[in-house]
């Protein structure tokens, strides 16, 4: 974790009111994993008095880029999508932990629920670098919102489903996924609460319906795993990235929690990533925590 | 240095007037003036012959080199020996325990560390969400999530120890038995400097803001505690009361080293399709910018009626800030919302009042303390504010 004076280098909208921005920022380029997030100072602090959380999109160590996707949502992204190139600002990062990819699995299975995809976009890279291959399944609304394959490897396999299905699965992403499902070595999510408890559901019978074996595991042996662990993540065929209302992004103000089946957990510290099975579902879909 | 101003508060007369001696208990304290509380700061003092903070060599007017602001003594005396090295702290709840901001912030340069509250048993907090920006501000309903006090000293007691920073415990309860209970383990445990009672916490169904508003109460635990603990107490007052002065002045009383003021205002914000509250526990606690003339009144009328020091809380981004309270009659300020936003502005505050001293030609910074009371007892602006009967 570190203060960084990243400077803007590109600010583009991409979609209709979401913009992609790349930042200079070298340190939090090679030190950033898929899954952190960084806390960006916003200007007119007299007024906004919260840094605002953001997945880091896309890092690339060569030259130093980071990219934030977001959506223009009120006064300090308001802020943001005001920048000029050359202009600098204030992050604290990289934060959280991200997602754990196993060393042995193979075929990645990625779930997004519209801006949902800004946390998944930089596992995209770091998998296919690694030679996993990856499958994207993205829902949205309608067209207007289908996020641009030009900005997506050619190597991944991707898929859409629309709500009003004038583009492609008519239907929830969710739906899709007993497709891949038996193909899939791990599966990682992010997206509306209602989609990723939706997901968990359907994990948690995934082994009835396809007698497989819990990845890793041997026969009667190894020691438990403590939950919550890297390892029990690792493990986990689905990890998801939760989205809370945040305040310092440290883990000092208890602020960014979701509800866990062991109580409160820390959005900033113990996520954003989770294994699906550490998250209380009902709990946390009757906090309306996405009302926003 | 620059001459004291003596400050009368209350004059001869009053309700607590000295001259009578069948009048029943006084309840307020009687003619504290600003030279009491200034004198929580530490000074040369020349009977004792041991401390002085700077070679004098003038013998008329002392002064400083502005380009020297490390030559200007910021250190302040909170009582029982809870010395600080300057007035700025961090307040309860937005520096966790210390050690999450360690990667960015050099806390041991920081005045003191108030660690987020602390509760006999583990609680879970209220439900999420607990967290909104509001203008200029923002609302909180942790509700007092920690691990509760064994668990505290457990992981963090020592490491504190460890430190050239002060640490200062953050206690709260929901009943007397609570905050002894707290405050038993915490005595004589090497790294705790001092105590901060929360008996003002707005966002636990019985979170001790029923000990804030009631001045009996308040002086209550106030005397439970010190009967329990040699260590230096500081109490938090809660802005959401009619009149703070007498419940300050019976926590003076009842044998508080400290006060510090304020903990946050009670508010809410409804959800963005206005079907009901937003925060999961509908009301939360206001704090950052917003509650700085707040802080400021509040600050400024309980300087006028306890002898004891105060540590303004309210709102503190910058420098003016921290000259305001001073002004207004706190010794120190905590540093709370805006660390979220700036972290490392608590340091920047200890150079940049040093600086601002060493401007003003001030070998020691308490001349700025109080500068803005009432000079004449019965002032207007000494009657509290005018809306209250």
């Amino acid at each position: 974790m570190q203060l960084v004076d990243a400077e803007l280098q590109e600010s583009r909208q991409i979609l209709p009111g979401q913009w992609l921005q790349q930042y200079h920022a070298p340190t939090l380029a090679s030190a950033a994993r898929a899954g952190q997030f960084v806390h960006v100072r916003t200007g007119d602090w007299s007024g906004l008095v919260l840094r605002r959380p953001f997945t880091i999109n896309t890092a690339d160590p060569a030259t130093g880029a980071i990219s934030l996707h977001f959506r223009e949502v009120g006064r300090g992204t308001a802020w943001m999508t005001n920048l000029r190139p050359g202009e600098r600002v204030d992050m604290l990062g990289p934060l959280g932990q991200g997602f754990q990819v196993d060393s042995r699995s193979r075929h990645l299975l990625l779930v997004a629920g519209g801006l949902g995809i800004a946390d998944l976009r930089l596992l995209i890279d770091e998998a296919l670098r690694d030679g996993r291959q990856v499958v994207l399944l993205y829902g949205c609304r309608d067209t207007s919102e289908v996020y641009p394959s030009s900005l997506l490897p050619d190597e991944l396999e991707y898929v859409v489903a629309t709500d009003d299905g004038s583009v492609g699965h008519h239907g929830f992403v969710t739906d899709l996924v007993i497709e891949y499902e038996a193909w899939a070595d791990q599966a990682f999510a992010c997206g509306p609460v209602p989609m990723l408890r939706t997901l968990a559901g359907l994990v948690a019978g995934r082994k009835d319906r396809l007698g497989v074996a819990t990845l890793g595991r041997k026969r009667g042996g190894g020691r438990p795993i403590a939950p919550g662990s890297t390892a029990a993540r690792k493990k986990a065929f689905l990890q998801v990235a939760m989205e809370q209302h945040m305040g310092c992004a440290v883990g000092a103000c208890l602020g960014c929690v979701v509800w866990g089946v062991d109580g409160p957990q820390r959005v900033c510290r113990e996520g954003p990533v989770f294994a699906f099975d550490e998250i209380d579902w009902d709990a946390t879909a009757a906090d309306g925590t996405h009302v926003r | 240095m620059k001459a004291r101003r003596r400050v009368v508060t209350q004059g001869k007369g009053g309700p607590g007037s000295r001259g009578a001696a069948n009048a029943p208990a006084p309840k307020i304290r009687r003619t504290p003036t600003v030279r009491a509380f200034r004198s929580a700061i530490l000074e040369p003092r020349p009977a004792s012959g041991t401390r002085i903070a700077v070679p004098v060599v003038a013998p008329v007017r002392p002064s400083v080199d502005p380009t020297r602001s490390s030559a200007v003594d910021l250190s302040l005396d909170l009582g029982r020996g809870l010395v600080l090295r300057n007035p700025i702290l961090v307040a309860s709840g937005t520096f966790g325990y210390g050690v999450e901001y360690a990667d960015v912030v050099d806390v041991e340069r920081i005045g003191a560390i108030c660690c987020k509250g602390t509760t006999l048993r583990p609680r879970q907090g209220n439900r999420p969400p607990r967290v909104t920006e509001t203008p200029a501000g923002m609302l909180n309903s942790i509700g007092l999530q920690n691990p509760g006090v064994d668990a505290v000293l457990d992981r963090y007691a020592a490491q504190w120890a460890g430190w050239r920073v002060p640490v200062i415990v953050n206690v709260a309860g929901e009943s007397i038995e609570d905050y002894v209970g707290v405050v038993r383990k915490l005595d004589l445990v090497p790294g705790i400097a001092g105590i901060e009672l929360n008996i003002s916490c707005p966002n636990v169904g019985r979170g001790g803001l029923q000990f804030a508003i009631d001045q009996e109460a308040a002086a209550a635990v106030t005397r439970a505690v010190r009967r329990a603990t040699e260590l230096p107490l500081i109490v938090k007052l809660s802005p959401n009361v009619a009149d703070i002065r007498p419940i300050a002045a019976a926590i003076a009383e009842a044998g508080a080293d400290a006060l510090s003021a304020i903990n946050t205002l009670s508010g809410m914000a409804l959800r963005a399709d206005r079907t009901g509250p937003f925060l999961g526990n509908t009301y939360g606690g206001l704090s950052g910018p917003a509650i700085k003339p707040v802080a400021l009144r509040i600050v400024y009328e309980v300087a006028q009626v306890v002898g004891i020091p105060i540590i303004a809380i309210g709102g503190v981004t910058g420098l003016d800030d921290v000259l305001d309270f001073l002004a207004a009659g706190a010794v120190a300020v905590q540093v709370g919302t805006a660390i979220f936003a700036d972290p490392t502005l608590p340091v920047r505050l200890v150079d940049e009042l040093a600086a601002a001293c060493a401007r003003r030609g001030l070998v020691r910074y308490d001349a700025l303390v109080g500068t803005a009371l009432p000079r004449r007892p019965g002032a207007a602006s000494a009657k509290g504010v005018e809306y209250r009967p």
